[in-house]
Formats: structure tokens, C-alpha cells, sequence
């Protein structure tokens, strides 16, 4: 058994000891027979990063670093791979005793590689298509009872559009994917006058609780929605095994409060295990108490990732550096760093990142040698997760400032709120909560109050990616999710070149043609690295969101009789307007098929000279539509003449 | 402002409305513009540029085949070998209708000299009837619009931006941009959503139709018999990608479609989209292709080509130049938009679909 080797101690302060974990009752199960500890509280993911277990195998011929947004599904060891008891690790409590194992297409791992892989790895081999799936998504959904609200995300924008909408007098769902409500503002810190985000969350999570006409739905991702519905994949948590069901659940008003997420830089090796997004660093340490390794980097384009380093400072984990791809930032997190005496270089961005010896990673830079640490913490900045909006058909505009897809327009019945509405500031989160619901019930409302810091002090995000390398090491992934999109390969340079270039980028050429859904994130780097004009981000974002049909199948189209006509529309005019439907007296041992066309001379062959055409054969009879003044024909079926004669 | 004067404003994205401006341009010394995004490749397709169709008249089979290798050869020229993908597509019907209108495409292609093959059930499903016909050419879209683009440049012809040009009296189009006016003679409208957006109501042809569409993007890991397929019952075409996955473009709103096909792909298991798109596309009640001036004071049109239209690009320039020969002259005015008349059918085999007046 592998000790929790990843795990902060209990006396890590800055609140990073892990607040749903519990200490004092440690567990062990197993995972595709590996015994792994860990604590109550922990997820079944949360256990296998807390002791160690860090990738998932090998993709492109690299290994692939484990993580919430993509992690393969697990089932119980005695159950079926059936989808319908497939769980995602991220959010499966993880239960004492349990005996789970990994839902993966693809070749498993013998025997051999099992006793003999190391340790850190999941062993899946994934370049089958579907390495990743989410099983549960074929699944039909079990329809419920509707309800008037559904509110998806609980961050702080869908808690307060929970009670702004319960406090109108409507009985509202609030689904959360997580095993707890709150979201992700912790990372972000707090603006004069406001409380912590802990407080907010706290005092929120408490009304909501007091609220009878509120229905909290955790561990409960939305994946499809259609008008008036959505479609979630919930864990039932409240037996002695963990289950899972989908469910359709209709409603008269939506509003989504999804959030926003952290963008991949587009850098060779940026899935590398041991590389990890720094909203994923914080709430692995915060609510888990993880934290890989004693030395990190960290690389960024975004101010909250500043904060990170600052709540780390005094744990003993020795930062490195932090390279900034942007050339003058400003941030008060940036000035805290510089008190704490962190190294900064502005303006700078990894040129790639390859593993190194006993498990570290080696950090290209552009000036000097490379940098060896445990971790390395990237972040692109955010992007409003705008993946449920674009599934109701909404619409989306890359703003060109602001770097991002922010959504336009409006969908009936459906309110954006919070961060994925575009909001900046947690204060602007929890007022367009609020005000979302106003606006689903035609009310004016008081708006939405979004105090942003002015540029000069706080610098907008921006992305990160560096030009494409054909000496790259590792591959570079478009985003960090499940389909696993590598950067499009750039035409070769010469044909040599081409052929010793082995597995370091992708089969895709063109974006538009990758059998794959593209996510947001993938679309945003798209743009950032030229492959796809910001004018057409929008339509791209709608276009390839991968959408789960929430209509039954129909039967297929059966003509009725009427759709039958005797001679077919497209055949009207060919022959005069005086031509007759007719049979046709002839050798009856030949059928003759539809279409077939009929001449007046043996030696004719152009169809323009045509005089009729066979309609069909029933009954031993020849249905034709010939030139009224035709008598005997030929007719010519593939490649024979066959004489025949008009009925009159 | 200056104003300058063209001959003609090409409004589309489409290949086809790229090889009528090229061709006006290169082939008849027209001055031209192109009115559209020039990005449409990033997006879903909406349509197949392919050289063959269900088609039952012989005159058209007649146009394509003459018009066929000099557009081959022109595609290749500039796009590379790669723009052009031969392929031996695969058409099949279910039910007694559309095996008889599969009959006709069949017996006509063959006059045409086209090589036919059954395929057995085996590899189609029992109680179907599918035919494949061999090497056919379609257009690799992402290669080719690209080099259209760079071709179209070298040709001078300006691209604008469809918020830019505005309809004009007698059939002209007015581009504005900053510090130039453009006044083109005669508006082409190419593409459905270039008809939507510029043809004025009052002008609007009857016998011109609404119809919904949606593509579809998969991914699968199953082959299809062909990379191209097409069902004569539904209208539905599945394109199978170079890279995996596959395209399914058909009529009916985004949730029918998505239905049919699965009702369609049912042997190959649960179909994960990977992308999809509706909208409103134009279908001729007749079937045949809609062509030239709407009215007496309106713009020109091409709609209703399906596949070939790409291929019949070089005979519809020549027309609009007023350079065509006997038979293309007699072809187009036969399916001229301002003068339909049932008498003097043109109609081509249609997907059976409930459309809506436009």
C-alpha cells in the first residue's frame, strides 16, 4: 500500500490542511486491485493523488497526468462495465473496503505491467477513441417530476439564484457536480469590504439549508439540456454502495451558474503528471489537504494564480520561480509575492515541459537550463464555462480585449449567472444570481453590481501558448479535459522530416474535421495559436459542443400511400406532354427494372433520344410511361436490347 | 469616396460561389467581388460538393459529363492533388419509391458511362437496395477553400464582409467600406443563407422553398460501406472523415434529424455527437436547380444544384457572361427562376420532406 505521501500536514495553515477531509477515520480500498488509503471525505480521486497516483497511463506515447477534469470512470469490482453502473472518480465518495476498478476501453494492463508498472500510474493505454468516456452519457434518463426552478452550479452565483428564486415563491433544484456547494471563489481572495469567501459560502450554505423550498442536488453533473429540461448523472451516496442514475428533470425556468474554467497553456508536455491547473493546486490543498512534492514552478497569465503562491508561502513548499507570460502585471497578489521575496520573471513563458529523472519535471525556459521541480502549476487563465449555454443553443463572440468567449443573445426560459455569464468579481456572482431570476420572472431587479479593480491595478487575464515545435518531446494538448485534443499537426517540412516525427502531435490537421467534440478550452487555444479565426470562435463553440439528444428516437421514415405517385414527379414533361402511362408486351423471362430506358431504334443510345422509361414491374406486367406516338421500342437494360411493344 | 464599378458582386461562401467568381474573373474578364465570410471551413458542412447526384434528366447528366474533367482539372489546379477526392460513393434506398427514383439515377448514369456495382446486403442491410458508383470526385473542402481563397486573391477579386453590400435597383449591389463605394451591375446570390439574407421578399420566387436541415458530426469507429453515402428515402448523406468520425447532413430541425439517423445508424450503436448544426436551407419545389434573374428587376440566383453545383460552375459563368454554348444556354433558360412554367417541367428527383413557403 502506497502511504499518502501527497498529503499537507494537519497543521498547514492558510486553511490548506484539506476542510472535508477527517484525520481521525483513515480508509482503505482498492483500486483495480491496489490497496490505497485515505480519509473520510476523500473522493475516490482525491485518495489516489493523496497517495501518489498521479497518471492515468499513456497517451501519444506519454504519459498522461491524472486529474478532476479528466479521470477515467470506475465501477465496483463486482459489477458490470454496463454505463449504467459506470462513476466518475471526481465525484465518488471514496467508502472503506471497497473494491473498485477502472472503466476504460483499450487494451488492459497484463499482468506483467500491473506487477511491474510503477507505482504513480493507473496503467490504461489510451489511443483508443473513447479512452475517456463518460459511460453514463448513453444512458437515457429516468424523467422525475418537474419542478419551477433549476439552478445548475452551486458556486455562489447559483446559491444565491437558489434563494432569490425560493424567496419568490418557486420550488427550486440546485445541482451541484461536487460533493459540496461553494464553487471555486476561494482561490480568488477578497476585495475591501467583503467578507472571505469562506464566510460567504458558509452564510449562503447555511440559508440555503434553513429553506424548505430549495432541493440541493450534489454529486450531480448536468450534461445534457434541452427547452424546460436537463439531463444529470447523480450519485445516490446514501447506501452502502455509491449508485448512480440519470435523470431527466423538467422545470419551467433554468438559470446556469457553471462558472468559469481554468485554460490549459498550449505548451509541449502541458499533461505531464505532476503539472496541474492552480484553481485544481488550491482546491486539491484546500478541501483535501494535497499538495505532490516539495518544490514547485509556477507559470501563469492570471492574478489568482499569485494568490496561490502567497497562501503557500509558509508551508514549506519551496517555489521555485514564477514566470509571468505577460510583460508589465499588476496585482496586489503580485506585490504580496514580491514581499514573500518569490523570484518573478515578467514576460516569460515555458517553451515546453519534458518528465525528468526520479519523476520530476524538467521546465524549459527561454534564457538559461532548464528548471527540475515536483510540481508545476499552469494556468491560462479563465474562460466562462459556457458549455450548457451553447447546448440550449446559445450563442457565443470571442471579445478580442478579454481574450475569451463571453455568450450574447438570450435563450427562452434561460438565465445565465455568475462567472459563466462573463462576471468578474464575486460580489457581480452573487447579483446576477439574484438578478437572473428577476429577469426569468419579467421582473426589473436591481441589476448587477460588479466592482471590477480598473486594468491598471488588477491586469486582465490573457492566454498562454508558445509556436508549435517540431522538437518537441511531448506532446501539447489543446485543454485539459476527456477528449484529450492534441494540438493539429503543422504541414511537414520535408518528407523526412515527416516520417521520424513519431507521436508528437496529433493525426488532426484541420480542427473542423477532429472526430472529437471540441471543448471551450480546446477553441479558446485554437484561437490563441491561430487555428481558428476569432470571428468564427462563436459558431465553432455552438457548433461542436457535444450534444446529448434528449428527444426519443423516431421511427424512421415510412411513406405514406399517398406519397406515391404513379408517375413520379421528376419524370413529368420527359417524354411530351401527351405521354402515357402504359405496359409493355416483351420476352417476360427478363425483368425489366425501373428506369430502364425505352427507344424506338435498336442503334440509339443517348438518353435525350429516349421515347419512355419503365416504371416499375409487378404481376408480370411492365408499367411504362412512353411517347404517345410510340409503338415498338426497345429497351435498354443494363447493356441488352430488348424488344418490346406498347399496349395500346 | 470614389465609386467604383463592377461587373459582378458573388455573394457566398461556398465552392461554388468561389468557382463562379474565379471563373467570371479568369475565364471572362469580369470585374468581380466576393461578398461573405471567407471562413466557412471552420464551420460544420452544410453541403457536399460532389460530382455525381441523383439526377434523372438526361440533359443535366449531359452537362455535368462534359463540364466534369475540365472542373476537375481546375480544382486540382488550384488546390493541389489533395483538393480532389476520389471516391466511389454509395446510394441506397428502402422503401418502393425511392428504389424506383434509385432506378432511374441508375439506368441514366450507366448511359453516361458511369460504372455501376450492387451492394450485397451484407454490407448494407437486408431488404435494401444500394448502389455504388465508381469513381466519382468530391471536393476535400478543407484543402480546397483555403487554396480558393488564395486563388480568388490572386485574381483580385476583394472579399467583403456580408454586413457591407446591400441590394440595388435592377438587380445591382451597392458595397460600402470605408472611403470606397462599389456598385456592382448585377448581384449573384449563391448560397441559401446569401438568398435569405439579400433577396427581397417581393422578389422572392414561388416555387423557391424553406426546408430545415442539420448536420450532424460523429465520432465512430465503424467504417461505413463508403465514405460517402446517401439515402434516396430520407436525403440523408453520411460522410465519413479522413480523420474518423463522420458527417450526417439531412433535412429536418436538429432533434428530427438527430432521431432519423439514429433510427438510421441503429446496427452501429450509440452515436456520440461530436457536432451539430440547424438551419434553414432552400429546396425548389420541382427538385430542379433554380437559376438567373428572380425578376425582371431583381438579382441573379443559383440554388437547387445540390452536389454538382461546383461541378457545373464553368457552364454557369459562361451563361452569366453571356458565353455559353447551344446546349448550356437551353440547359440554364430551361430552369431560369423568372420563368418556370409547368408545362415545361424540369423536375428532378426530390427528397420526399414537408418544406414551408418562404
Amino acid at each position: 500500500m502506497r502511504p499518502q505521501t501527497n498529503r499537507l500536514p494537519a497543521t498547514t495553515g492558510k486553511g490548506l490542511a484539506g476542510v472535508h477531509i477527517d484525520r481521525t477515520r483513515p480508509i482503505r480500498f482498492t483500486i483495480n486491485g491496489r490497496v490505497t488509503p485515505g480519509f473520510a471525505g476523500d473522493t475516490v480521486l482525491s485518495a489516489l493523488l493523496a497517495a501518489g497516483v498521479d497518471t492515468i497511463g499513456s497517451h501519444a506515447g506519454r504519459p498522461l497526468g491524472l486529474r478532476a477534469s479528466a479521470a477515467p470512470a470506475i465501477t465496483y469490482a463486482a459489477q458490470s462495465v454496463a454505463p449504467e453502473h459506470a462513476l466518475p472518480m471526481e465525484r465518488t465518495p471514496a467508502r472503506d473496503g471497497a473494491e473498485y476498478r477502472v472503466v476504460a476501453e483499450g487494451p488492459p494492463p497484463g499482468l506483467f505491467a500491473r506487477l511491474f508498472q510503477p507505482g504513480r500510474t493507473l496503467g490504461l493505454r489510451l489511443d483508443a477513441a473513447k479512452g475517456l468516456a463518460r459511460p453514463w452519457r448513453s444512458v437515457h434518463g429516468h424523467l422525475v417530476e418537474a419542478t419551477d426552478l433549476i439552478v445548475v452550479g452551486g458556486g455562489v452565483a447559483g446559491m444565491a439564484a437558489a434563494l432569490a428564486g425560493a424567496h419568490a415563491g418557486l420550488a427550486v433544484t440546485l445541482i451541484e457536480a461536487s460533493p459540496h456547494l461553494g464553487g471555486h471563489s476561494g482561490l480568488f481572495g477578497t476585495q475591501d469590504g467583503e467578507s472571505t469567501p469562506e464566510e460567504n459560502v458558509a452564510t449562503l450554505s447555511a440559508e440555503i439549508a434553513a429553506t424548505e423550498a430549495i432541493t440541493v442536488l450534489t454529486h450531480a453533473e448536468v450534461f445534457a439540456i434541452g427547452e424546460g429540461m436537463v439531463r444529470m448523472h447523480r450519485l445516490d451516496i446514501g447506501g452502502e454502495r455509491v449508485e448512480g442514475q440519470v435523470i431527466d428533470l423538467p422545470a419551467r425556468h433554468i438559470v446556469l451558474a457553471t462558472g468559469a474554467f481554468e485554460r490549459l497553456p498550449v505548451l509541449p508536455g502541458n499533461r505531464l503528471p505532476g503539472i496541474a491547473g492552480a484553481q485544481d493546486a488550491f482546491e486539491l490543498a484546500y478541501r483535501y489537504g494535497i499538495w505532490p512534492g516539495q518544490s514547485w514552478l509556477l507559470a501563469t497569465s492570471g492574478n489568482p494564480a499569485y494568490r496561490l503562491a502567497t497562501l503557500l508561502a509558509e508551508s514549506g513548499m519551496a517555489l521555485d520561480r514564477i514566470l509571468d507570460g505577460r510583460d508589465h502585471a499588476s496585482s496586489r497578489y503580485i506585490e504580496f509575492c514580491k514581499a514573500y521575496g518569490i523570484r518573478q520573471f515578467p514576460g516569460t513563458v515555458p517553451l515546453g515541459i519534458a518528465p525528468g529523472a526520479g519523476g520530476r519535471l524538467l521546465i524549459e525556459l527561454p534564457h538559461g537550463e532548464p528548471v527540475s521541480v515536483d510540481r508545476l502549476v499552469l494556468c491560462g487563465g479563465w474562460q466562462p464555462d459556457l458549455t450548457l449555454w451553447h447546448l440550449a443553443g446559445g450563442e457565443s463572440r470571442w471579445n478580442t480585449r478579454r481574450q475569451r468567449l463571453e455568450p450574447i443573445g438570450e435563450v427562452s426560459g434561460l438565465m445565465l449567472a455568475g462567472s459563466a455569464a462573463g462576471h468578474f468579481t464575486r460580489r457581480g456572482c452573487v447579483t446576477s444570481g439574484i438578478h437572473a431570476v428577476d429577469r426569468l420572472l419579467g421582473r426589473a431587479g436591481h441589476g448587477v453590481d460588479d466592482p471590477v479593480i480598473d486594468a491598471i491595478y488588477e491586469t486582465p487575464d490573457r492566454q498562454m501558448h508558445v509556436a508549435d515545435s517540431e522538437d518537441a518531446t511531448a506532446p501539447t494538448y489543446l485543454d485539459a479535459d476527456n477528449t484529450l485534443m492534441l494540438r493539429p499537426a503543422p504541414p511537414p517540412r520535408r518528407r523526412s522530416w515527416h516520417i521520424f516525427r513519431g507521436a508528437q502531435t496529433g493525426p488532426v490537421r484541420v480542427l473542423s474535421e477532429a472526430p472529437q467534440p471540441l471543448s471551450i478550452g480546446a477553441i479558446c487555444a485554437g484561437v490563441g495559436i491561430g487555428l481558428i479565426p476569432p470571428d468564427s470562435a462563436g459558431i465553432v463553440a455552438q457548433e461542436r459542443v457535444a450534444l446529448v439528444p434528449l428527444a426519443r428516437a423516431k421511427s424512421s421514415h415510412a411513406p405514406a400511400a399517398q406519397d406515391f405517385a404513379t408517375v413520379p414527379p421528376y419524370l413529368a414533361g420527359r417524354f411530351g406532354t401527351d405521354a402515357v402511362v402504359t405496359t409493355l408486351r416483351h420476352d417476360l423471362s427478363r425483368h425489366l427494372d425501373s428506369g430502364a430506358l425505352i427507344f424506338e431504334g435498336e442503334d440509339m443510345l443517348d438518353p435525350r433520344r429516349a421515347v419512355g422509361v419503365v416504371l416499375r414491374s409487378h404481376d408480370g406486367k411492365t408499367e411504362a410511361l412512353v411517347a404517345a406516338s410510340a409503338r415498338k421500342v426497345i429497351v435498354r437494360d443494363l447493356g441488352q436490347s430488348i424488344p418490346a411493344e406498347v399496349d395500346i | 469616396m470614389s465609386e467604383a464599378q463592377l461587373d459582378f458582386a458573388v455573394f457566398g461562401s461556398s465552392a461554388l460561389a468561389g468557382l463562379v467568381a474565379g471563373l467570371l474573373a479568369s475565364q471572362h474578364q469580369r470585374k468581380v467581388a466576393m461578398v461573405g465570410e471567407a471562413q466557412a471551413r471552420y464551420r460544420l458542412p452544410r453541403t457536399l460538393d460532389m460530382s455525381v447526384a441523383p439526377i434523372t434528366r438526361p440533359e443535366t447528366w449531359a452537362l455535368l459529363k462534359a463540364s466534369q474533367p475540365d472542373m476537375s482539372r481546375l480544382i486540382a489546379r488550384i488546390g493541389g492533388r489533395h483538393a480532389l477526392r476520389r471516391v466511389d460513393p454509395i446510394f441506397f434506398a428502402d422503401e418502393r419509391p425511392a428504389r424506383e427514383a434509385l432506378g432511374h439515377f441508375a439506368h441514366m448514369a450507366r448511359a453516361h458511362g458511369m460504372i455501376l456495382e450492387t451492394v450485397p446486403p451484407a454490407k448494407i442491410g437486408t431488404g435494401r437496395t444500394a448502389l455504388r458508383i465508381n469513381d466519382a470526385a468530391t471536393i476535400h473542402r478543407p484543402v480546397f477553400e483555403p487554396a480558393l481563397e488564395t486563388w480568388l486573391a490572386k485574381l483580385d477579386i476583394p472579399r467583403f464582409a456580408p454586413e457591407t453590400a446591400t441590394m440595388a435597383p435592377g438587380g445591382a449591389a451597392v458595397i460600402k467600406t470605408e472611403g470606397e463605394v462599389l456598385t456592382a451591375r448585377r448581384a449573384i446570390l449563391v448560397d441559401d443563407s446569401a438568398i435569405f439574407r439579400g433577396l427581397p421578399s417581393r422578389q422572392w420566387p414561388a416555387p423557391l422553398l424553406r426546408r430545415q436541415h442539420a448536420t450532424i458530426l460523429t465520432a465512430s469507429n465503424r467504417h461505413l460501406a463508403s465514405p460517402i453515402m446517401t439515402q434516396l428515402d430520407s436525403g440523408i448523406t453520411l460522410v465519413e472523415h479522413e480523420e474518423g468520425g463522420m458527417a450526417a447532413m439531412g433535412p429536418g430541425s436538429l432533434g428530427v434529424f438527430s432521431s432519423a439517423l439514429a433510427v438510421l445508424l441503429a446496427d452501429a450503436g450509440q452515436l456520440q455527437q461530436v457536432g451539430q448544426v440547424g438551419y434553414e436551407t432552400l429546396i425548389p419545389s420541382d427538385g430542379a436547380p433554380l437559376l438567373g434573374p428572380v425578376a425582371s428587376d431583381g438579382p441573379l440566383i443559383l440554388t437547387g444544384l445540390g452536389p454538382i453545383g461546383a461541378f457545373l460552375a464553368p457552364v454557369l459563368a459562361r451563361w452569366f457572361a453571356g458565353e455559353a454554348s447551344s446546349d448550356e444556354a437551353e440547359w440554364c433558360e430551361a430552369r431560369r427562376a423568372d420563368r418556370r412554367a409547368p408545362e415545361h417541367s424540369v423536375a428532378e428527383f426530390n427528397f420526399p420532406i414537408e418544406e414551408r413557403a418562404a
